[in-house]
């Protein structure tokens, strides 16, 4: 069975990406409740939990949102239960109001916030540097570098957290969750037994939270003397050059001095924040000039700089603060060595090369529900005569739709901002607004909005995509997936409201959901429109594939209007030589290019 | 020390070809450390994955010092040549999958840009889906470019390793097309360019 090998025994070497060696930590560190909501580059490690729960004694649970999450982990964790729950870095900012109050309350059983921040943003909307935010909380902050480093790493923070009673933040990086590399297995520790004992700490009152502010001084503090940093803080070489660096950008170190020929001393601390000074500060005394090398923001360099500043120690200092290191993108090798060279004053250059190439834009699969829908949500503006509509969009695989051609989303920045948004500009502007966001999202951040549009009389058109998953993030299930879980239904939702202009549809069925559309275009009041149908790689998955059908065109009916490329666009079309063929190793089958309202001329057919 | 780029498209199954090519590393008593990138789209997106055997602590590799690409779609390889040294080997699957951008112009598939960058580098052309046509179950082509790849001598891996990690990636009932596809794979006509249309 798929995963078993995260069940192997101590000792054993196994190739796991660093998301997978996470779930093999919770095992070893005798965690007892996780849960999260989806976000890559987080992902995996729910993939592997749901499957795993059961077998390696861990109550896991999707949650709505990463606030809910971070609550039902924190709960565990008041019980004496060591608890566990992850996010995506931009899912830190939904679970920060509770967050921020958990190093006040403390934990009982050990429990560990971990965030996967996306450095480049290869799958999100900024770069935020989470430790920042770990700081800000007051929470332990620990960095590791690679798969080996996630798993053991997740036992010490399980093991520091419960010994000093703090929350612990782990943050890692896209390239440290999607890296598999060998990882060997330790022991599996006891789980703790339930202990749960009422305490005013749990209660932040201002009397509480009072006393509270004290006790987070007192327990970082005793963090800044612990073993930890022995464990999780390391240094090597020999030279007058100190670089002190954590994380992911640790990795490129070796290679670019060795490319460059220099040396340096590398202090590696894991353990970042609250530092050990100590440690630290006797380093950048022997060294005579000092490079922060980190991934994201200046995290540690700050730290050290204003520690640097009250001990009156002055060094050569190059970092992302004086503009030695460039501040935003993640690091590689070649960079590393590109911003070395120029401290080290020598002579280097990485060798790129142009090519004009084509883009390859990322696209909605073939057969996806999306496609459809916003290639009527076009057409039925088009005949309604809308032709400057603002489209707020939202955070899942339909904010695709804001490329060539369907270009449906001007205005997204984070999760339920659809909703939000649609209201803000339905208060002054002049066209119409309609907006889209997944079903997913909707359950996760949308449903305050809606309340609020429906309160404020806001009159937009608001499509829900229900396409039964989180599909972005590979899949996961919804408040609408069943069973054993009870099944949310989003129509009840949205008429539990009071919404009564509520429309359901399936996109498969263009005809009927262009009479849809145009029927909540022409509503003078909050239309919600729910388009539902399956997420095409959830049929793909299930379905056996010689059940598959593929479509063609025929050559002999085909005009050449190009109606079907241009503006339905699915992406197993292409184009040779002026004639329009369908790939038939990516056509899904899903037959609603066949619909006249796509190809006019029927010469779109299953292909015998 | 092996520095693999594996170049194609969402969907093409590249993540596990990479990660056999790990697991057979790590079978044979080397390090091996791979990373993928693969945007926001499930499918259709380019997809670069990174191989490296050997003791690296980094899993991106340097511009210019991949020994090998593993091209499953003729313009994400070409797309990503700057990883490859001017020595290195293409393995390339003769495979065109349009880019909508083009599609949307009612352009063609840019073969000869294509055929004109990869043409400046020692390439292995393999017919792995027809291959897999042959042996009558297209999911088999990947483990003909394995066998393909194998075949160039540069992994440095020993075959029954390869095989080994083959089968642990795959349900026992596949395992004999699969065999046959690495078989097939392995016979390769010597090297040859890609021609320029
Ligand atoms: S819509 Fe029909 S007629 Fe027009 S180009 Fe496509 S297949 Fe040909
Ligand atoms: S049937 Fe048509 S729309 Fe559906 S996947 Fe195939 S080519 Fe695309």
């Amino acid at each position: 069975m798929a995963y078993d090998l995260l069940l192997g025994s101590e000792g054993k070497m196994e190739f796991l990406l660093g998301n997978e060696a996470v779930v093999r930590g919770l095992y070893e560190a005798g965690v007892s409740v996780a849960a999260a909501y989806p976000g890559t580059p987080s992902s995996e490690i729910g993939d592997v939990l749901y499957k795993l729960s059961d077998r390696i004694g861990i109550k896991f649970e999707f949650s709505t949102n990463e606030k809910v999450a971070l609550e039902v982990a924190s709960a565990a964790s008041a019980g004496g239960l060591r608890s566990f729950v992850f996010m995506k870095h931009v899912g830190l900012n939904v679970a920060m109001d509770s967050f921020v109050s958990l190093s006040g309350a403390g934990v009982k059983g050990g429990m560990v916030v971990f965030s996967a921040d996306d450095p480049s943003m290869h799958s999100s909307q900024n770069e935020q540097d989470n430790r920042f935010l770990g700081k800000f909380a007051r929470t332990i902050v620990i960095e590791p570098s690679s798969p080996q480093e996630l798993k053991d790493y997740i036992v010490h923070a399980f093991d520091i957290s419960e010994e000093i009673g703090h929350p612990v933040l782990i943050r890692s990086v896209t390239r440290i969750s999607h890296v598999r590399a060998p990882v060997r297995l330790g022991k599996i520790k006891e789980k703790n037994e339930w202990k749960y004992k009422k305490s005013a700490s749990l209660v932040l009152l201002p009397e509480n939270a009072y006393k509270a502010q004290m006790s987070i001084v007192n327990r970082l503090e005793k963090v800044r003397s612990s073993k930890y940093n022995g464990i999780l803080n390391s240094v090597y070489g020999d030279s007058s050059t100190l670089i002190i660096t954590s994380g992911a950008a640790y990795n490129y170190i070796d290679e670019a001095i060795q490319m460059l020929n220099v040396k340096a001393r590398i202090l590696k601390i894991g353990l970042s924040f609250p530092l050990d000074q100590e440690m630290i500060l006797k380093e950048v005394e022997k060294a005579e000039r000092v490079i922060f090398v980190e991934e994201g923001g200046p995290f540690l360099e700050e730290q050290i700089l204003s520690l640097c500043a009250i001990r009156s120690i002055n060094k050569k200092f190059y970092g992302k603060i004086n503009g030695s290191i460039p501040t935003s993108y993640e690091m590689d090798v070649d960079r590393v060595a590109g911003f070395l060279s120029e401290i080290y004053g020598i002579q280097f250059q990485t060798k790129t090369q142009n090519l004009n190439l084509p883009e390859r834009a990322p696209v909605l699969c073939p057969g996806c529900p999306h496609r459809a829908t916003y290639y009527v949500a076009k057409l039925a503006m088009k005949q309604r005569g809308i032709k400057d509509a603002i489209v707020p969009t939202d955070i899942g695989c339909y904010s695709l739709g804001y490329y060539e051609p369907y270009q449906l989303g001007d205005y997204c920045f984070s999760m339920g901002s659809s909703i939000g948004s649609s209201s803000g500009f339905t208060i002054e502007a002049k066209e119409r607004v309609v907006s889209f966001i997944g079903d997913s999202t909707f359950f996760h951040a949308g449903i305050p909005g809606l309340i609020n549009a429906y309160h404020n009389n806001h009159n937009f058109v608001l499509v829900i995509m229900d396409n039964y998953v989180t599909a972005m993030t590979g899949g996961q299930p919804t408040p609408e997936t069943t069973p054993p879980f009870k099944r949310v239904d989003i129509e009840s939702v949205v008429r539990g409201i009071g919404i009564k202009n509520v429309y359901s549809m399936d996109p498969y069925d263009l005809k009927n959901s262009l009479d849809t559309f145009k029927k909540a275009l022409d509503s003078n009041e909050l239309a919600v429109i729910i388009s539902k149908r399956e997420c095409a790689l959830e049929v793909d998955r299930k379905r056996v594939p010689s059940e598959a059908k593929v479509f063609q065109i025929n050559q002999d009916k085909c005009n050449l209007c190009y109606n079907c490329v241009k503006n339905f666009t699915c992406a197993a079309f292409y184009v040779d030589e002026g004639r329009v063929y369908i790939d038939p190793e990516l056509c899904d089958g899903c037959s609603v290019c066949s619909e006249p309202l796509v190809c006019p001329f029927n010469a779109i057919e299953v292909k015998p | 020390m092996v520095s693999l780029v594996l170049a194609g498209v969402g969907g093409q199954g590249i993540i596990t070809v990479a990660n056999i090519v790990g697991k057979a590393a790590l079978i044979e008593g080397k390090n091996a450390l791979m990373t993928e990138l693969h945007g926001m789209a499930q499918r259709g997106g380019k997809i670069v994955v990174e191989v490296r055997i050997g003791d690296y602590k980094s899993a991106i590799i340097p511009a210019r010092s991949a020994d090998i690409m593993l091209a499953f779609e003729e313009l994400e390889g070409a797309r990503n040549l700057s990883k490859l040294k001017e020595s290195g080997v293409i393995v390339l699957n003769r495979r065109m999958i349009h880019p909508v951008s083009l599609t949307l112009k009612i352009q063609d598939y840019p073969e000869r840009i294509v055929a004109e960058a990869l043409s400046k580098y020692k390439t292995i052309n393999v017919e792995a889906d027809q291959i897999a046509m042959n042996l009558g179950n297209k999911r088999v082509a990947n483990t003909a470019m394995i066998g393909a790849t194998f075949s160039t001598g540069l992994l440095n891996l020993r075959e029954e390793n390869l095989i080994t990690a083959i089968k642990e990636s795959l349900p026992e009932k596949h395992w004999d097309i699969n065999m046959k596809a690495f078989e097939q794979g392995k016979i390769l006509p010597a090297f040859e360019t890609a021609k320029v249309a």
